[in-house]
C-alpha cells in the first residue's frame, strides 16, 4: 500500500482532489450517451423488423410490435440506465449489438409462429421475449454482483466443479431428457434446459484461472520438432483430460457441437496463454483423429459425415435422420439470392427447427445475402470488442477470460454456420443470442455482462494524456 | 400493400442494418486505425527538454526520424549512484513525476494497480506524440516491486539510458524515458 500521507487520501482520483466545499464537477458519461444513442436506434432496427414480417406475412399491422419489439426495448434500456450506476466505462457497443442481434432473432422466430399459426403462450416469439428478460435479469444480477472480474479467479476449482455438474446433469435419470437423440437437456415441470450452454462460461473461468498459474510449465518446456516446440509428455495432462471430456460428450450425450465447442474454447486459451502454435497443432490432430475415429464407431457421428459429404443424394435426404434439413435450409438460401425474399415472405418454415438451429438459414432467405452478411459482420463487431477488452486488460486472468468468452460465441457462430451453409457436418448448436431457446440467451447475456464489466474494470480512464 | 412497397422496406431495412454497422464502425475508428497523433512542433524544444533530463545529450532530433538507441554514449546523470537507489516497491514508491517532455513537472499518485503507457486512450498515461507507440510500455507489480516492461515499442523504452529489452526493476528516482518524455517513481 501507499505510504499514510496526503496521497492516501484519494489514490484513483486523477485530478487534484476538490477540497472541502466545492462541488464536484459532473463528468459527462460519453460512453453511455453513445450506448444510448446506438440503442434507441436499434429498436427502431427491431420494431421495424417486426413490422416488416407482419406486412410481409399478414399484410397489415397489428399491436404485436409493442409486446415483441417494445418488451426487448424497455429491458436493453433499463440495463443501460442501470449500466449509467454500476459500470460507467463499460464498452458501449456490446450492449446494442447483443440486443439488435436478439431483436433480429425475436422478428424472426414471431415470422416463422405466423408460418406455424402459434399465437399466446404456444409463441415461440412471445416465449423468446420472456427468455430475454430472464436473461437480461441474470445478466444484471451478474454485473452488480461482479464488481471486479478478479474475484473470479478465487472460485478458478469452484467453477471447474460447477462445470462438471451441469454437464453432468442430463445424464441423471428423472431430469435429464433426451431430444432428437442428444441427450443435453434438463426436464423441470414445463421449462427445459441446457445446461451445457451455461457450463462454457464456468469452463472459460476454469481455464483462464487454471492457465493463469500453469502456463509457465506449459510453455517453456519441451523438445522441438518439426520447427516447433513440443511440450513435454508429463504437460500433456490437461489437454488429453479435456480431450476425453469432449469425447464423453460425443459418447454419452452424443453431442458433437458441445464437445467441439470446449475443446476448441480449451485449445484457444491454451494457446492464448503459452503463445505455441503447437498445442494448436496438436488439438486440431487429437480432435480430428477423435472425431474419425467416432465417425467409424458411433452411428450418429456417420450419419452425420453422410449427410454433410453427400447431401444432395436422394437416399441420403429421404433417409430418416437423412439431409432433409440440410438440404431444405440451402434451398432457403439459394431462393434468398441477394436481397432475399423480404421478411414474411419466404418459406422458411418448410425447413425443421427453422427459429433454433436453423434461424441462421431462415434469415439468409427473408434477408439474403446482404442481410446475412449484416448479421455475421454484427457478429465480427461483438467478438472484435471482446478481443478489444481482453487486450486492454491490465491482468493476465482477465485477458484470459475476456478471450475465452468472446471466443466461446466466435466458434459457436462457426459451428452453427458452417454447419448449416455446409461447411462442417452440421451439429445442433444454437446461433448466439438469435436462435429460440432459454439456455443460449441466458449463457450469451452473462456472457454480455461479463465482457461488460471487464471492460469497465479494464478502461481505466486515462490519469494523465501528455 | 404492393409488391413495390414491400421491397422498398425491405431495402430500407437492409440499408439501416448496414447504417448501423457502419455507425459502429465509425465510433470505434480510433481502436481501429490509432490516436490521431500530435506532431512534435519544434524539435529544438524536445531535443532541449530531453537535454534537461541529463540522460540524453544526443537526443536533439533533427528530424522527426525516431532517435537511435545511443546506450553506448550514455552518461549516468550527476547525482545519481550506480550502485544505487533502492527498488521501488509499491510501499516506499507513491508518486510517478513527470521529468521532462510536454507536462514536465506533473505527477500522478502510485496505487497498486499496474499502469500502462501509450498512445491508445485506453492507456493509463496517455502520450501523444510520434515517438510512442500504441501500446508502448507497461508498468507493473511483480511481489510488491514495480517492474517495466517495453511491450514491444518501435522506438523503445529507456531506463536509465539503456533500452528495456526484458522486465526489469524500476530503481527510485531513476528515469524512464519514452520518446521526449521522461519520468521518474518517487517516494
Amino acid at each position: 500500500m501507499t505510504s499514510t500521507g496526503p496521497m492516501t487520501a484519494a489514490p484513483d482520483a486523477p485530478a487534484p482532489t476538490p477540497g472541502r466545499g466545492i462541488r464536484r464537477i459532473r463528468v459527462p458519461q460519453k460512453l453511455r450517451n453513445l450506448e444510448l444513442f446506438l440503442l434507441v436506434f436499434v429498436c427502431l432496427i427491431n420494431a421495424f423488423a417486426v413490422v416488416l414480417v407482419q406486412f410481409g406475412a399478414l399484410g397489415y399491422a397489428d399491436f404485436t410490435v409493442f409486446t415483441l419489439g417494445a418488451g426487448l426495448a424497455v429491458l436493453v434500456i433499463g440495463m443501460h440506465v442501470a449500466l449509467r450506476f454500476v459500470a460507467t466505462n463499460a464498452d458501449p457497443f456490446i450492449l446494442p449489438i447483443a440486443a439488435l442481434l436478439n431483436g433480429i432473432g425475436i422478428a424472426m422466430i414471431y415470422r416463422i409462429d405466423i408460418a406455424e399459426n402459434l399465437s399466446g403462450w404456444e409463441s415461440t416469439a412471445v416465449r423468446q421475449v420472456v427468455w430475454s428478460a430472464v436473461a437480461i435479469a441474470l445478466a444484471l444480477v451478474v454485473i452488480i454482483v461482479i464488481r471486479n472480474h478478479r474475484v473470479l479467479q478465487r472460485y478458478t476449482y469452484v467453477a471447474m466443479l460447477v462445470a462438471a455438474i451441469l454437464l453432468l446433469l442430463p445424464m441423471l435419470p428423472v431430469i435429464g431428457q433426451e431430444i432428437n437423440g442428444a441427450r443435453v437437456w434438463i426436464h423441470v415441470g414445463q421449462f427445459s434446459f441446457q445446461p451445457g450452454e451455461v457450463a462454457k462460461i464456468a469452463l472459460a473461468v476454469f481455464f483462464a484461472g487454471y492457465l493463469v498459474s500453469r502456463r509457465d510449465s506449459l510453455s517453456m518446456v519441451g523438445t522441438k520438432f518439426l520447427g516447433m516446440r513440443f511440450p513435454r509428455a508429463r504437460d500433456l495432462g490437461p489437454i488429453l483430460v479435456l480431450w476425453a471430456l469432449s469425447m464423453s460428450i460425443i459418447i454419452f450425450q452424443r453431442d458433437l457441437g458441445t464437445a467441439l465447442l470446449y475443446f476448441g474454447l480449451f485449445v484457444v486459451m491454451i494457446y492464448v496463454s503459452t503463445g505455441r502454435a503447437s498445442w494448436v497443432v496438436l488439438g486440431v490432430g487429437l480432435f480430428l483423429a477423435g472425431a474419425v475415429i467416432a465417425g467409424q464407431v458411433l452411428v450418429y457421428v456417420n450419419d452425420r459425415f453422410t449427410n454433410w459429404l453427400d447431401a444432395l443424394n436422394s437416399t441420403v435426404y429421404d433417409a430418416q435422420g437423412g439431409s432433409y434439413q440440410l438440404v431444405q435450409g440451402l434451398f432457403g438460401l439459394a431462393n434468398g439470392g441477394l436481397i432475399g425474399t423480404g421478411l414474411g415472405e419466404g418459406r422458411p418454415d418448410i425447413t425443421p427447427l427453422a427459429q433454433s438451429d436453423y434461424i441462421i438459414a431462415s434469415l439468409g432467405e427473408e434477408l439474403g445475402l446482404a442481410g446475412m452478411f449484416a448479421i455475421l459482420a454484427l457478429y465480427l463487431l461483438f467478438i472484435s470488442r471482446g478481443f478489444r477488452i481482453s487486450f486492454a486488460g491490465q491482468d493476465d486472468f482477465g485477458r484470459l477470460l475476456g478471450v475465452g468468452l468472446s471466443f466461446t460465441v466466435a466458434l459457436q457462430c462457426f459451428i452453427v454456420i458452417g454447419g448449416v451453409t455446409r461447411v462442417i457436418p452440421l451439429t445442433g448448436l444454437t446461433a448466439p443470442f438469435m436462435a429460440a431457446g432459454g439456455s443460449s440467451l441466458v449463457a450469451n447475456w452473462i456472457i454480455v455482462a461479463l465482457l461488460l464489466r471487464l471492460s469497465d474494470t479494464v478502461r481505466n480512464q486515462p490519469r494523465l494524456v501528455i | 400493400m404492393s409488391q413495390l412497397t414491400l421491397l422498398i422496406l425491405q431495402l430500407a431495412f437492409l440499408a439501416l442494418l448496414w447504417v448501423f454497422i457502419f455507425i459502429v464502425v465509425y465510433a470505434m475508428r480510433s481502436d481501429l486505425f490509432g490516436q490521431r497523433v500530435r506532431r512534435m512542433k519544434e524539435p529544438a524544444t524536445a531535443g532541449a527538454a530531453a537535454a534537461s533530463a541529463g540522460a540524453a545529450p544526443a537526443a536533439a532530433p533533427a528530424a522527426p526520424a525516431p532517435p537511435a538507441p545511443k546506450v553506448p554514449t550514455f552518461v549516468p546523470a550527476p547525482g545519481t549512484e550506480l550502485s544505487g537507489p533502492p527498488r521501488a516497491t509499491t510501499s516506499n514508491a507513491s508518486r510517478l513525476v513527470i521529468t521532462s517532455g510536454a507536462k514536465s513537472g506533473s505527477e500522478i499518485p502510485l496505487g497498486t494497480e499496474p499502469l500502462t503507457i501509450g498512445r491508445s486512450s485506453d492507456s493509463s498515461v496517455v502520450i501523444r506524440d510520434d515517438y510512442t507507440s500504441t501500446h508502448h510500455a507497461r508498468l507493473m507489480i511483480w511481489g510488491d516491486e514495480w517492474v517495466i516492461q517495453d511491450l514491444d515499442s518501435t522506438n523503445g523504452t529507456f531506463l536509465d539510458g539503456q533500452r528495456v529489452t526484458a522486465p526489469v526493476h524500476i530503481p527510485l528516482n531513476t528515469p524512464i524515458r519514452i520518446g521526449a518524455t521522461s519520468f521518474e517513481l518517487r517516494r
